[in-house]
């Protein structure tokens, strides 16, 4: 077994016992889920960023404390929902959504700027990604926060319910209507 | 809410177009964000690869040494049973009892060992070094004394032990009170050690953790709601209103996951009701926010504002 294919609960049980690379290795795993789960619910990136290092910081501190009866995966993002909810709670997560349009416009405007793309490529992801961006930001934030743990984070219905404290059903239902409302917002792309 | 949901399939088309698009964003955290936390990681990694060095030192030391352990152990053994057959001797042979009313002269007399009195009079003779030297009592001597005398010795060394500790508290206590918190806190620590025994089970805590792990500990406890855990941090007398790097305290941590036990237990303790974050939202103004009736209900009873 290569170091990359280590499991996710074995590097964290290294990380436990003091080996930094093996803590590095996870965060490279995760980074990119765990920012777009962040920045995609909260629409803001310095409040992203700050919610990123906090919910990093905490995987160091409790490193010890984690037991591999969870999935790592389940264990990293209920961290990151807790902090998440607790941004919109404390009010650091602005809730406009003209400022999210901006920072999705923003993102849009980085996709086009992106050398390898062709003018028509450029266009067509260009479309492609304020669509969904817009649709994203459109979804009630429950709605949201079930479909993002889901495809970000691959969880379960089950591990999501878990973690957003809720039933099976209730999450369930979440899911559906989260997609229902994607599918017809993105009719034109999917 | 009306329309039917999709079918598997249609979620999965959903699922796949976001993927698709994602892995085209090119948005990432920033990289001071990615620097300080690899810092921190490696930080902390230093620090318990640092607190578990002694340990694994303690732990091979006596594998590595037995070799050399067991001998002087046994040595020792044979040392101590040597001296046994030399000293022995000096107490088998028969003495004349003395002629005061000292305690070897009523315990070589196993009729007056029988009477009531005899226990209470050895046990008052008995006193420090004097049991110690008691117990190894000539064979012929102990009859039913030499029980008695070993259970006395028994039930005197605790007391004696308990009442030197009373002695020691209530000297820690004053001088405590005539110096400063920290000393009062001492006292008050030791006031709770009555036998050796029990100093003993109080010495770990002096390795327990810093105030800085304590404080974290509690409010972690506090915002996941482990009440029994809380309960026993509580008993540890952490720095209650310690705060998090968003300038948070337990309490205004539980507030926010309104963990309404938790805010009860924390409130019982003289957690401060008003202790505002880094951002000034107060515990009652998140109470508010968060709909939480409960927890606004024991923040005003706490004198919240």
């Amino acid at each position: 077994m290569t170091v990359t294919d280590e499991t996710d609960e074995a590097l964290m049980a290294r990380y436990g016992r003091g080996d930094v690379a093996a803590f590095e290795l996870l965060y490279r795993r995760h980074e990119m889920r765990i920012w777009r789960y962040l920045e995609r619910n909260v629409g803001n990136r310095a409040t992203a960023d700050e919610l990123m290092q906090e919910v990093w910081f905490a995987v160091a501190r409790d490193a010890t404390r984690y037991e591999a009866s969870a999935r790592f995966t389940t264990w990293l993002f209920t961290i990151a929902h807790n902090r998440m909810i607790d941004s919109i709670r404390t009010g650091r997560r602005h809730t406009s959504l003209e400022t999210l349009g901006y920072e999705a416009e923003s993102v849009v405007a980085q996709l086009t700027a992106d050398p390898g793309l062709g003018p028509l490529a450029a266009a067509v992801t260009r479309d492609q990604a304020g669509a969904l961006l817009r649709a994203i930001e459109t979804l009630p934030g429950e709605q949201r926060q079930a479909f993002l743990l889901q495809v970000e984070g691959d969880l379960s219905v089950e591990e999501i319910a878990a973690i957003t404290d809720t039933s099976f059903e209730t999450t369930k239902s979440r899911l559906r209507y989260a997609r229902s409302k994607l599918r017809e917002l993105l009719k034109d792309y999917v | 809410m009306n329309e039917m949901p999709p079918s598997k399939d249609e979620s999965e088309d959903v699922d796949d177009h976001y993927r698709r698009v994602s892995a085209l964003d090119p948005s990432r955290p920033s990289e001071p964000v990615r620097r300080a936390v690899l810092e921190h990681a490696a930080r902390l990694a230093e620090e318990r690869t640092a607190a578990n060095a002694p340990a694994k030192i303690s732990s091979t030391r006596p594998a590595r040494h037995r070799s050399w352990w067991r001998p002087a152990a046994f040595g020792t053994l044979a040392a101590a049973a040597l001296a046994g057959v030399l000293i022995a001797p000096q107490f088998l042979t028969p003495r004349a009892p003395p002629k005061s009313a000292s305690a070897p002269a009523q315990v070589s007399q196993p009729k007056a060992a029988a009477s009531p009195e005899a226990p209470v009079e050895i046990k008052e003779q008995l006193s420090g070094s004097a049991a110690a030297e008691r117990t190894p009592a000539p064979p012929e001597a102990q009859g039913n004394a030499a029980p008695a005398s070993d259970s006395a010795a028994a039930k005197n060394a605790p007391t004696k032990a308990q009442s030197m500790a009373k002695v020691e508290n209530t000297s820690k206590a004053r001088s405590g009170a005539a110096t400063s918190n920290d000393s009062e806190t001492d006292a008050r620590r030791t006031q709770t050690i009555t036998s050796p025994a029990s100093r003993m089970l109080a010495a770990p805590r002096a390795a327990a953790p810093v105030p800085q792990e304590l404080a974290a500990e509690l409010r972690r406890a506090a915002e996941i709601g482990d009440v029994p855990t809380l309960q026993s941090l509580l008993g540890r007398q952490p720095v209650i209103d310690a705060r998090d790097e968003s300038g948070r305290t337990a309490l205004m941590l539980a507030t926010l996951h309104g963990q309404a036990a938790a805010v009860d237990a924390l409130l019982a303790r003289g957690a401060d009701p008003n202790a505002a974050d880094a951002r000034g939202m107060t515990p009652l103004q998140a109470a508010v926010a968060g709909n939480q009736p409960a927890i606004v209900a024991a923040l005003q009873r706490a004198g919240a504002r």
